[in-house]
């Protein structure tokens, strides 16, 4: 049978198989190769890219755990220091207490010492200036003899 | 080799065109089993020019990528599995693993055959003439034999995607592979008719061919390349795309 325009359905066939070779042959040889280094290089590059999220979510994380940290140590710190100044003006109260109470003491004593001196001082006056009478008394017994002790004796009768 | 004097002679300018329309006069032995068309000696050639340049590629080049590109020759090739790969991926974003690896044997073969007509190689016919080998495209069973995969490669898409309902789809297009092959052979022949006019005529071959056989050939192997590519991957994607 003959076709028109030289069609020859033998011919279509080695062009058939000629291109389909090709075709395999390009696929195997540089089509196939080249995709996969282009999917190699992209698999690593978005490892890489994950790898630094990963650890750019990882420092997230720690600088947010970091911060809470902070923030509650700040605020124990801050907690520390009211129950201190607390527990300061609690102990500087009862360290005044305790000094008006020893003052109180001190005082007192002070005032009992003192009042037990006078207490002393005014016996031993007393004992002195009865020392004194009786001294004196013995030396006008002894210059005026038997007539001025009469005359005393009288005088102390009379009264 | 390149230029052949002789070779246009033989024939008067109508002889020519007529035979570089049907390839009914010239026909070259093939390894001396039949006569086949000049289109398809050229097509084996190409076929091991490239293989034999992808296993090169392979063997020595591959082995040497490096993850930054140093080479230019590393991005160019990159570029254009890329390009090949991205278009296949934008056209059919179901299934696009096999239409990726056609369309760029597909592209390669237009492109590259396409500029094959530009060596001037020479072959010697059975009458023993010397004539130039054309692009593999511009015989017409050639370019049959690529519409019509194309096509097959677009039903049988359809039908591992979608079954029944892929091929009916796809054979809506019936009119596909016709214009498909006649596009392609069309095209392919202008370009042929073209240049072998200029060369035909002594005073023609100076200077001219520079722009036309250089610039026009260039610019259909772009041109067919990528309106088969384009064609194939687009109606490709349809076939394959999954039903609702």
């Amino acid at each position: 049978m003959n076709i028109p325009l030289n069609i020859s359905w033998q011919q279509i066939l080695l062009h058939l198989f000629n291109f389909s070779i090709l075709t395999l042959g390009l696929y195997i040889l540089l089509y196939n190769p080249v995709k996969n280094f282009m999917e190699q290089r992209k698999e690593y590059y978005n490892k890489l890219d994950k790898d630094a999220n990963d650890k750019l979510n990882e420092a997230k994380e720690l600088e947010i755990t970091y911060e809470k940290r902070i923030a509650d140590i700040e605020k124990l710190i801050e907690e520390r220091k009211a129950s201190a100044a607390q527990e300061a003006k609690l102990e500087a109260k009862a360290i005044l207490k305790d000094a008006e109470k020893k003052a109180e003491k001190i005082l007192l004593d002070a005032q009992q010492a003192a009042q037990q001196e006078r207490a002393k001082i005014l016996e031993d006056t007393q004992e002195e200036i009865t020392q004194m009478a009786i001294s004196a008394v013995e030396k006008l017994l002894a210059q005026s003899s038997s007539g001025a002790l009469n005359q005393f004796l009288d005088a102390v009768k009379k009264e | 080799m390149l230029t052949n004097t002789q070779a246009e002679k033989h024939e008067t300018v109508k002889e020519m065109m007529r035979d570089a329309v049907l390839h009914d006069v010239n026909k070259i032995s093939l390894f001396g089993f039949i006569d086949v068309n000049p289109g398809l000696i050229s097509a084996i050639v190409i076929t091991s020019i490239l293989l034999i340049t992808a296993l090169i590629i392979r063997i020595f080049v591959i082995p040497k990528f490096k993850f930054i590109p140093t080479s230019k020759f590393q991005i160019l090739l990159e570029e254009m599995v890329g390009l090949f790969d991205n278009f296949a991926k934008q056209n059919s974003p179901h299934r696009n693993n096999f239409l990726g690896a056609y369309i760029f044997g597909a592209g390669m073969y237009i492109f590259f055959g396409t500029l094959f007509e530009l060596l001037g190689l020479q072959a010697i016919t059975t009458m023993g003439h010397s004539i130039t080998l054309p692009a593999p495209l511009s015989d017409i069973n050639g370019a049959i034999a690529l519409g019509c995969l194309s096509y097959s490669v677009i039903v049988f898409g359809g039908i591992r995607a979608n079954g029944l309902k892929g091929l009916v789809h796809a054979l809506k297009e019936f009119s596909m592979p016709l214009s498909m092959s006649f596009r392609l052979f069309g095209a392919m022949l202008s370009g042929v008719l073209v240049t072998e006019l200029v060369y035909y005529y002594y005073r023609l071959s100076f200077v001219l061919p520079i722009i036309v056989a250089v610039l026009f050939t260039l610019l259909h192997a772009t041109i067919q390349t990528y309106v088969l590519v384009m064609l194939t991957a687009s109606t490709y994607g349809s076939a394959t795309k999954p039903e609702e």
